[in-house]
């Protein structure tokens, strides 16, 4: 390009230069992450007091509870349950009813429409609803599966250990497989038609043509959706707090509602405050691994 | 074109009509418990189908009359489950939010989209790690923070929290909608003499509005939906709807007919706004980064 570009602090002011446009933003993100992260971190030195009334220094001795605290080992293993079955619940579901939903037919569109409304309910309310429809004595869900003779009349949803997780998984199930049909169906509906053309006269089967021709397509889409619904469910909080709290033991505990529970029940501000780092490392990792390997470019 | 028979044409219809209604049942039912009476929300075998429909739950949320509760049962405004300034303080935490987040990107996309910057694939990056950090990661420090400089319980913090929450969906969508508009239409004003400023305010900001329309519609729902902060960094002084729902759980039992009608009417106005954005609705799900 020909056109000269001012430099220095004349560019703030002609908008040549990015700072201008970029400060309010970094401002933010420096004031709400970087400062809180640095925050956490000094607070994972620390504990409170009771008696003092006060954050004392403690040293390490945080990150040692932390490695010695079955309950912390517990609630690693309830969030990466959490988090590796419902991905896998939710692509493969979601991969089928979007296949099934992939057509012109009229009514489809009404359908789609009707799917996406699960999206933008108030999590904690769609829990509500599951504890409504999983209540042991009057719960629908719970009348349904009884008659079906999936579970006996003695043991409720989600009071019994065994069956907990699964009870607030079904909340996750319900309103975010969705958000995986909705992608997944935009991916379908923008392939080309001529390899599917090309596929029919060789005579390909149905699952050959899915295995060989639209995987391979979707590639990106699908890599997409798992980062973004994968980021989310390893944060899982709102579901356990309203419909178990954690209970019963440790069955639902995940890492952030065990964080959240030490610093704000049980006032352990510096434990809590260690669990939630590394719960952000562990993601971090994860997440970037991710993008690196799957190539998710924005 | 592939052509489907028949029978599989109508098969499949039948399906993706049984999979939607498994899908819309939970919300017909919490839908139906918002009019149903205690002694039916408590029924066993619970009631689906017939019930005789009364507006007393909203009464008793809202404050206002139908005509269906007894006098001395509550007076309108006065009762335990009067939620009507709840629902106004997340109205007022969304609009602002929202308002502030929009204001904030769309400066920051412009640059991302416009400026050959060094550096500036490292910056997506982390505005993207920031949509990464667990919400308990932030609401743990950022508590301590508030109660020192005294934004607990404040409009202020929590419209400053749900903004920042919304920034990296805010601006990454938006760069990608700025990214639409083909580059030459800015290069050839750039050639007329126009500054940047002028240029971000004549060409993008016109040309973009369906784009930013639609990115305010998602930060305000996120805003709406969101709980984990309201429940950290507020006591007493504003709780937005889906926290106020967890103080229906009494300990003489749940109001269940009450929660739903709070629920109800905190969902008719999501559920307007997300069939007004459908068409930019995945675009927005994956951050901007796949168009429809």
């Amino acid at each position: 390009m020909a056109f000269v570009r001012t430099r220095g602090l004349q560019g703030y002011i002609t908008g040549d230069s990015p700072v201008p446009w970029l400060a309010p933003l970094v401002a933010m993100l420096v004031v709400f992450t970087i400062y809180p992260l640095f925050y956490n971190i000094w607070l994972s030195f620390h504990e409170y007091a009771p008696f003092k009334r006060q954050l004392v220094y403690v040293g390490t001795e945080n990150w040692s509870t932390l490695v010695n605290d079955p309950r912390f080992w517990e609630a690693l293993s309830v969030t990466f349950t959490y988090f590796f079955v419902l991905l896998a619940i939710q692509v493969v579901l979601g991969m089928i009813i979007a296949l099934l939903l992939d057509s012109d037919e009229p009514g489809f569109g009404l359908l789609r429409g009707l799917l996406t409304l699960t999206l933008v309910i108030p999590p904690a309310i769609t829990g509500m609803m599951f504890l409504l429809m999983e209540d042991p004595e009057f719960g629908v869900l719970t009348y349904i599966l009884e008659a079906m003779g999936i579970l006996s009349g003695q043991d409720p949803i989600l009071a019994t250990s065994s069956t907990a997780l699964a009870g607030v998984m079904l909340a996750d199930i319900w309103q975010w497989t969705p958000f995986m049909v909705l992608i997944f169906l935009a991916g379908l509906r923008s392939l080309p038609q001529e390899p599917y053309e090309a596929a029919m006269l060789d005579g390909a089967s149905a699952f050959q043509t899915f295995r060989r021709i639209t995987l391979p397509m979707m590639s990106k889409v699908i890599a997409v959706a798992v980062l973004i619904r994968g980021i989310d469910l390893f944060r899982a909080f709102d579901y356990m707090f309203v419909m178990t709290s954690g209970g019963p033991g440790t069955s639902t505990y995940t890492l952030s509602l065990y964080a959240w529970q030490q610093t704000f029940s049980f006032i352990k501000w510096g434990y809590g405050a260690t669990l939630s780092l590394v719960s952000l490392v562990l993601i971090l990792v994860i997440a970037n691994l991710f993008i690196w390997i799957a190539k998710v470019r924005w | 074109m592939i052509v489907e028979s028949k029978y599989r044409r109508y098969s499949r219809m039948a399906a993706a009509w049984l999979i939607t209604a498994l899908f819309v049942f939970p919300l017909y039912y919490w839908g139906t418990t918002a009019f149903k009476d205690a002694k039916e929300i408590f029924s066993v075998p619970p009631t689906v189908w017939s019930f005789s429909p009364t507006l007393k739950n909203f009464e008793e949320v809202f404050g206002i009359s139908f005509g269906f509760l007894r006098q001395q049962e509550v007076l309108p405004g006065g009762g335990n489950f009067y939620m009507a300034p709840r629902l106004w303080d997340s109205i007022v935490v969304a609009v602002f939010s929202t308002a502030l987040a929009i204001a904030i990107s769309t400066f920051a996309a412009y640059a991302l989209s416009r400026m050959d910057f060094r550096g500036r694939h490292h910056f997506v990056a982390w505005v993207l790690s920031t949509r990464m950090m667990p919400p308990v990661a932030v609401a743990i420090p950022m508590f301590f923070i508030y109660k020192d400089i005294g934004l607990m319980d404040s409009y202020t913090g929590i419209i400053l929290i749900h903004a920042l929450m919304n920034l990296p969906l805010a601006v990454l969508l938006l760069k990608s909608f700025f990214d639409d508009i083909p580059r030459e239409i800015d290069e050839s004003a750039i050639v007329d003499g126009a500054s940047r400023w002028k240029i971000f305010r004549r060409i993008i900001l016109p040309m973009a509005k369906g784009g930013i329309a639609a990115t305010a519609v998602l930060c305000f729902i996120f805003s709406w939906t969101e709980f984990i902060f309201v429940l950290t960094l507020t006591q007493t002084g504003l709780k937005t709807v889906p926290v106020v729902s967890s103080s229906f759980v009494t300990s003489t039992g749940t109001a269940w007919g009450n929660m739903a009608a709070l629920g109800v009417a905190a969902m008719a106005p999501a559920f307007i706004f997300i069939l007004l954005v459908q068409k930019q609705l995945v675009r927005g799900l994956t951050l901007g980064s796949l168009k429809q």
